[in-house]
């Protein structure tokens, strides 16, 4: 450190005390009374609390509901992050064709992004509610069966898994264009010359170069699709219908602000602090070394 | 000399400027409120503020809308513990019992005394008192009460060949009417609810039936909650029949269902009388109102209130808590509370008022603003069963009896499964609570 700032032994620690000050007070703070409040259970009002050690970790994986969510959590993830990943790499490669008002289209597919989940949440509960909605009469136009998100599970998550999706394609679309206009064309060209076909130059020349882009788009869809789907899910179906759509996010808020139980919702929220930075660990560790990062 | 003493004027100027604003501002107590009146409701609420501050200079009520009632709870419940609350909250029914165990707030029946006065509260229609009385002394301040009623699309009826006038008295006709409204080809779904959660509480409460041991939690502290009885499994069972026919569509919490209504998608629709001006203005129908379906065979009870009232802080200064009781008089006026039932469907909360609205002939001009009322004071009132249900975590058992419904209606569960996976939680819930609060 020294040899950066000779003469100024205390200058980098006070440059960097703004940052830490700040993730002190909003983060590690927080974070501390969440492990400590996990312990205690408190009236409504705060004015009685008793200590209960590891109770309401007890009740989070003694109860059916706990395991159920954390299943559509898992489902809804899933759905979010590989439906829309496939769908924008798929997007992303028409989009760099060379075609006619390419710029339209590019634009055209990104601007969802420019919207927030709470937006796009009505938009799609609008666009699906079972009685005046406008995706609900074209489904039953073509297959004849009335669905209704109010009341059926599966159609909730997926229509809800859907939006989710829809509202990321912007984001990761934008990132497969650039990743793709850095595979040198040479490459493939050269794939082609060799004789290998479409599928296969994607798979093994230009899949492989931008794996770098993947990785990066799996590790920010998989919090978005953990944390910041949170106001879609509040307009969309506030978690149900009964319970079909309580991601752990949304259960912890419900759990904390609805139900009043705080204490559980802590308990919940250290849980789920451990779970997220097992799968980012495992994410960092085991796809970013998979992927390939020299030409 | 001529500069400096231009400069000392102006100093005085400025000076007695700023002394006559902090001499005003001293002069005018505000006072903090927060409610949960959204879409029809909201414009009425606002002016009747307005009206107050305009005709009271000496004080300042400044209502903030804060989100639902689940949201305006716990949002005051936040501000309380971090001591920033406002002066005086609308809490809905559900959360009476969280309130009164809270020790955050002042009972109503104490301020008038606090304050030097006497307040007549037999003024007040008889079932809302219940309600919100412990030992027969009222706790919050009544405002906003309203029970369930049904309400149905008479036109619809007229193009089944139904007559308009005879809507479902019990749930076999509700099955008759429904099937006839579908045959008819009329709607594909008849009947939805608002306050689904709320809908159970009114059935077993119109059919004399406990929700929870401890006298519905009046008589002390609930344990348990009475259900899956054979009655609560008939209610559900009913209504899962209802849905499985396509009769009943499940509509969402809260006011959800009512846009099916009013766009004739649905036929009928179990709702508070709260929504009564706002569906009226909307509906390009005729629409007519009634009681809710019984099942003949059982016995009867009464609607139970809904809606809120007020809670007024306590550790208040002196000029404030005056400045909310002149609110709350305000609020009791006879014209204030007619204004406030003819723009929103609420009842009107005073006899006073009652006896104005039937001299002027208003219940004869517009019968639907009548019709949850008669049903409420019909019923009888000196059950438990009758009277409502008081529970400290309502609001957390309510969101259980809401899940439970859903699951039913889509037959994830049985009725019966559903109300007890239902009551498994509402029950630990009742300990949890018991055992923090006593």
């Amino acid at each position: 450190m020294e040899s950066k700032f000779p003469g100024y032994r205390l200058l980098p620690y006070l440059l960097i005390f703004p940052s830490v000050a700040v993730i002190a007070v909003f983060l590690v703070v927080p974070f501390a009374q969440a492990v400590q409040q996990s312990f205690y259970r408190t009236s409504p009002f705060g004015t009685t609390t008793r200590f209960v050690g590891w109770d309401n970790y007890v009740q989070i994986f003694s109860t059916p509901e706990y395991l159920r969510s954390l299943v559509t959590t898992v489902g809804f993830a899933g759905l979010v992050i590989v439906g829309g990943l496939v769908a924008s790499l798929g997007i992303a490669i028409l989009v760099t064709r060379r075609i006619r008002g390419l710029g339209f289209y590019q634009v055209a597919f990104i601007w969802t992004y420019a919207l927030s989940p709470a937006v796009a949440g009505i938009i799609w509960a609008l666009l699906f509610d079972p009685a005046v909605g406008l995706g609900t009469y074209v489904i039953q136009l073509i297959s004849g069966y009335r669905i209704n998100m109010m009341v059926q599970g599966t159609v909730a998550l997926l229509i809800a898994a859907t939006a989710a999706a829809w509202n990321m394609l912007g984001y990761n679309i934008c990132f497969f264009i650039a990743g793709l206009q850095n595979v040198p064309k040479e490459f493939e060209e050269a794939a082609r010359v060799d004789g290998a076909g479409v599928w296969r130059t994607f798979w093994r020349v230009t899949f492989p170069m931008i794996s770098p882009t993947t990785a990066f788009l799996l590790f920010v869809n998989m919090v978005y699709a953990f944390f910041q789907v949170f106001g879609l899910i509040d307009v969309m179906t506030q978690g149900g219908p009964g319970g079909a759509t309580e991601i752990l996010v949304y259960k912890l808020y419900r759990d904390a602000f609805i139900r009043l139980r705080g204490n559980f919702a802590s308990a919940q929220s250290v849980v789920l602090f451990l779970m997220v930075a097992a799968a980012a660990l495992f994410q960092l560790r085991v796809a970013t070394r998979k992927a390939v990062y020299s030409r | 000399m001529d500069k400096e003493g231009t400069l000392k004027r102006a100093l005085l100027v400025i000076a007695s400027l700023v002394a006559l604003g902090v001499g005003l501002a001293q002069a005018k107590t505000t006072v903090e409120f927060w409610h949960a009146m959204s879409g029809s409701r909201l414009a009425v609420l606002e002016k009747i503020v307005s009206d107050f501050n305009a005709t009271h200079p000496d004080y300042e009520v400044r209502a903030v809308f804060t989100g639902t009632y689940e949201e305006t709870l716990t949002k005051f419940i936040a501000a309380y513990r971090a001591g920033t609350a406002p002066n005086f909250v609308q809490v809905y029914e559900v959360g009476t019992q969280t309130m009164i165990d809270s020790g955050a707030i002042v009972p109503v029946y104490q301020i008038p005394g606090m304050l030097g006065e006497t307040w007549d509260w037999a003024q007040y229609v008889r079932p809302i008192l219940l309600y919100y009385s412990v030992d027969g002394n009222l706790w919050s301040f009544p405002f906003n009460s309203s029970t369930s009623m049904l309400y149905y699309n008479k036109d619809h009826f007229r193009q089944a060949g139904l007559d308009p006038n005879k809507p479902p008295t019990t749930w076999d006709e509700m099955f008759a009417i429904g099937r006839a409204l579908i045959q008819a080809g009329v709607v594909t779904n008849v009947l939805s609810f608002g306050w689904p959660d709320w809908q159970f509480e009114q059935q077993l409460a119109i059919h004399n039936y406990l929700y929870a041991d401890s006298d519905n939690g009046r008589a002390g502290l609930a344990t348990a909650v009475t259900w899956p009885d054979p009655f609560s499994v008939k209610v559900f069972t009913t209504w899962t029949e209802l849905a499985r026919e396509g009769i009943f569509l499940y509509g969402g919490p809260e006011y959800n269902a009512n846009s099916a209504f009013t766009s004739g998608t649905i036929s009928m629709l179990f709702q508070s009388t709260s929504s009564l001006d706002g569906i009226l203005k909307t509906a390009k129908f005729e629409v007519g109102t009634s009681f809710l379906p019984r099942f003949p065979d059982e016995p009867r009870g009464n609607s139970v209130v809904g809606g809120g009232s007020l809670w007024v802080r306590k550790g208040q200064r002196p000029e404030e808590l005056r400045a909310v009781w002149e609110f709350f008089k305000y609020l009791s006026r006879p014209e204030v509370d007619i204004f406030w039932h003819k723009g929103t469907g609420y009842f009107p909360a005073t006899s006073g008022a009652m006896k104005q609205l039937m001299d002027e002939g208003w219940f004869a001009q517009s019968p639907n603003h009548l019709t949850a009322f008669l049903q409420i004071l019909s019923g009888r009132q000196d059950t438990a069963a009758s009277i409502g249900v008081r529970l400290g975590p309502f609001v957390e058992i309510r969101d259980y009896v809401r899940t439970a419904l859903e699951k039913a209606v889509a037959g994830t569960l049985s009725p019966e499964a559903a109300l007890a996976e239902a009551a498994t939680n509402a029950n630990r819930a009742l300990r949890e609570y018991r055992e923090l609060v006593q």
